[in-house]
C-alpha cells in the first residue's frame, strides 16, 4: 500500500467518527480538539485501524497518539514490522 | 465552616424541610412554592459553594454534599433545583470565570436572586458531546452569535443565567473546539419552551431552550479560553455528578427510613415484617449500599476539595453510577416492602422511586459512564489494594494481553469492566470508612460482588443473533 493510499484510508476511517469530512482532515489536526473525537471515539478509531489492518497495537503505544500524523506514523510502523521477515 | 457548624446547617435544613416542604404537594402542583424558594434563599443554600467575598459560604464539597443529601431526604425536586445551581449551574463560572464575570454574576447567584441553569443536551447530542450542533460565531464587533437548541434544561424555566456548550470553530487555535458560554436569561433570541411533563422530579423545572441568533459580547460570555470546553466540561460535569450522587443518598435514606418504619409496625404471619429473615436480609443489603454511597460520595467530595482532578473525574463517575443505581434499588425495595401501600402515591415512596429514576439517565447516562469507567481503567489504571482491586487489575491485564488496542472497539467489554470498577470503588470507599466489624463485613460483601463481576468470563453477543432473538420475540 502506498503512503498516499494508506493516508486516504485512515482519513476515511477518521471521517466516520468525526464531523470533519475526509478531504478537510490535515496531518497536524489533533484528534480531540480538531476532529472533535472524545476519549472513547479516539480509542475506537485506533481499534478500528487495528482491526481492519490486522495490527497488534499495544495499549501503551496507543495512549501516546494525539494527532492525525501520530496515527499514521503508528500504523506505518506496525505495517513495516509486520512486513519484516 | 467547622464540622459542628456543618451539622448545625444540616439541622437547619432538616427543620426547614420538616416545616415547609411538602413533597406530594410539590409533585401535584408541578412546581416548588415561592415561599419554599424564598426560604431556601433565606438559609443561604444558593451560595453554599460560592466564594465568601461574593456573599457565598465557601463550604467544602464534603459539607455541601451533606446539605444536599439532607435536602433530598425531604424532596428531590428541591434538592435538584439547589444542587444544579451549585454544581453544573455555577461551577464553570467559579472555576473558569474572569474577575469581571465573577463581579457581575456571583453576588446575585450567592443570594439566590439569580438562579443558574446548565444547557448541553441537544436534539442530536446527549452523552456524545462531539455531536454538539449549537454554534457561536464571531461577529465583527467582538460579539458572538449563538444559534442552536438545548433540551432538558434543569432550572430553565426561571434561571437568569445559563452556562451552555457551543461549538466555536472559528475561535482560538482549535479547528473544531467546544467552548463554555454564559448566556443571560434575558438575552434577546433566548426562547424558553413550555415545561416538560415528566415521570418524576415534577417540581423541578425542565424545559427546552432555543438560541435564535443570540448576540452576546465575547469577553462577557466565554468562560476561559475558546476551544477549552471539553476540558472544562469534564470538571463541571464531575461537580454536577458529585451533587447528584449526594442527592441520591438523601432519597435512599428517606426510602429506607420510611420502609423501616413500615416494616416495624406491619405484622404478617403473627410477627412484624422486621422480624422476618427475608425482610431483614433485604434491609441489610439496602443498608450496605447506603453506607457505601455515603463513603463513596465523601471520598469523591474530598478529591474535589483537594483539587485532585484525576481522582475527581474517576470517582464522580463511579459515584454517579453506583449511587443512582443503589437509590433506584432501595426505592424499589421500599415499594416492595410497603406492599400494596407502596404503590399508592400518598405513602410517598412511589414518589421517591419516580424522582430517583432519572438519576440513572441525566448528567451522563449510566451505560455511557460505565463504559467510560472501563476505558479510563484500561488507559490509566488505578492503584488500589484489596481483593476487588486485584480482580479488576487481573481483568485489565487479561484484556490488554488478549485484545490490545482492539478492546476499544468492543464497548460492551469496556462496560463490563466498568461495572466492576464502579463496584470496586464503592467497596473500597466503604471499607476505608468502616469503623465497626459490621461495616467492614458489609464493605467486604460489596467487594465480593466486584470480584465476582471482574472474574466472570465476558462473552460478547453476536449482533445478528440479537436481531433474530428480538424479531422472534416481537412476532410471537
Amino acid at each position: 500500500m502506498t503512503p498516499d493510499v494508506l493516508q486516504q484510508q485512515i482519513f476515511s476511517m477518521m471521517a466516520q467518527l468525526s464531523v470533519v469530512r475526509a478531504p478537510d482532515i490535515k496531518l497536524e489536526h489533533r484528534l480531540r480538539e480538531d476532529l472533535g473525537l472524545d476519549s472513547v471515539s479516539s480509542m475506537e478509531l485506533l481499534s478500528m485501524l487495528a482491526e481492519q489492518m490486522n495490527l497488534d497495537v499495544p495499549m501503551e503505544e496507543a495512549a501516546h497518539v494525539t494527532t492525525v500524523a501520530d496515527t499514521i506514523t503508528m500504523v506505518q510502523r506496525h505495517l513495516e514490522k509486520r512486513a519484516m521477515p | 465552616m467547622t464540622e459542628a457548624g456543618d451539622d448545625v446547617m444540616v439541622q437547619m435544613v432538616r427543620r426547614f424541610a420538616a416545616d415547609e416542604i411538602r413533597p406530594l404537594e410539590i409533585d401535584a402542583a408541578h412546581q416548588i412554592p415561592p415561599r419554599v424558594l424564598e426560604g431556601l434563599k433565606g438559609l443561604g443554600l444558593f451560595g453554599l459553594t460560592l466564594p465568601e467575598r461574593f456573599g457565598g459560604s465557601a463550604l467544602s464539597a464534603v459539607q455541601t454534599c451533606r446539605i444536599v443529601a439532607a435536602l433530598a431526604e425531604s424532596d428531590r425536586s428541591v434538592a435538584t433545583t439547589v444542587g444544579l445551581h451549585l454544581g453544573l449551574g455555577t461551577r464553570g463560572l467559579v472555576a473558569f470565570g474572569s474577575p469581571a464575570q465573577h463581579e457581575r454574576w456571583l453576588p446575585q447567584l450567592a443570594q439566590g436572586d439569580v438562579i443558574a441553569a446548565f444547557a448541553t443536551t441537544e436534539p442530536g447530542a446527549g452523552s456524545d458531546l462531539s455531536a454538539i450542533a449549537t454554534t457561536a460565531h464571531p461577529l465583527a464587533d467582538g460579539k458572538l452569535k449563538v444559534s442552536g437548541s438545548k433540551l432538558y434544561v434543569t432550572n430553565g424555566g426561571f434561571a437568569s443565567l445559563f452556562t451552555i456548550t457551543a461549538s466555536t470553530p472559528l475561535l482560538g487555535s482549535a479547528n473544531r473546539g467546544t467552548s463554555l458560554l454564559l448566556i443571560p436569561g434575558e438575552a434577546r433570541g433566548l426562547v424558553r419552551h413550555p415545561e416538560e411533563r415528566k415521570l418524576g422530579l415534577r417540581g423541578s423545572s425542565t424545559i427546552a431552550v432555543s438560541l435564535d441568533d443570540v448576540e452576546v459580547t465575547g469577553v462577557d460570555s466565554l468562560l476561559s479560553e475558546p476551544g477549552a470546553g471539553h476540558k472544562h466540561l469534564s470538571h463541571v460535569l464531575s461537580w454536577g455528578r458529585l451533587f447528584l450522587s449526594a442527592g441520591c443518598i438523601g432519597t435512599a435514606r428517606a426510602a429506607l427510613k420510611a420502609t423501616h418504619a413500615h416494616v416495624s409496625q406491619r405484622r404478617q404471619f403473627r410477627k412484624a415484617l422486621l422480624q422476618q429473615e427475608v425482610v431483614q436480609r433485604q434491609l441489610a443489603d439496602a443498608a450496605m449500599r447506603l453506607r457505601a454511597m455515603v463513603a463513596l460520595v465523601n471520598e469523591t467530595a474530598s478529591a474535589a476539595d483537594a483539587n485532585d482532578e484525576a481522582a475527581l473525574a474517576r470517582l464522580s463517575t463511579s459515584a454517579k453510577v453506583f449511587c443512582s443505581e443503589a437509590a433506584g434499588t432501595i426505592c424499589d425495595l421500599a415499594i416492595q416492602l410497603h406492599g400494596g401501600s407502596g404503590y399508592i402515591e400518598d405513602t410517598g415512596v412511589a414518589l421517591m422511586a419516580r424522582d430517583a429514576r432519572v438519576t440513572r439517565i441525566f448528567e451522563g447516562a449510566n451505560d455511557v459512564l460505565t463504559t467510560h469507567a472501563g476505558l479510563m481503567e484500561l488507559t490509566s489504571p488505578t492503584k488500589r489494594a484489596g481483593a476487588a482491586a486485584d480482580a479488576v487489575e487481573a481483568a485489565r491485564q487479561a484484556l490488554h494481553s488478549k485484545l490490545g488496542v482492539k478492546v476499544f472497539g468492543r464497548p460492551s467489554v469496556l462496560h463490563h469492566l466498568g461495572r466492576a470498577v464502579v463496584l470496586r470503588d464503592a467497596a473500597q470507599a466503604a471499607q476505608t470508612a468502616a469503623t465497626t466489624a459490621g461495616e467492614l463485613a458489609s464493605a467486604a460483601q460489596l467487594g465480593r460482588e466486584a470480584v465476582e463481576l471482574a472474574s466472570r468470563q465476558f462473552v460478547a453477543l453476536d449482533p445478528s443473533q440479537l436481531t433474530d432473538v428480538l424479531e422472534g420475540v416481537m412476532e410471537s
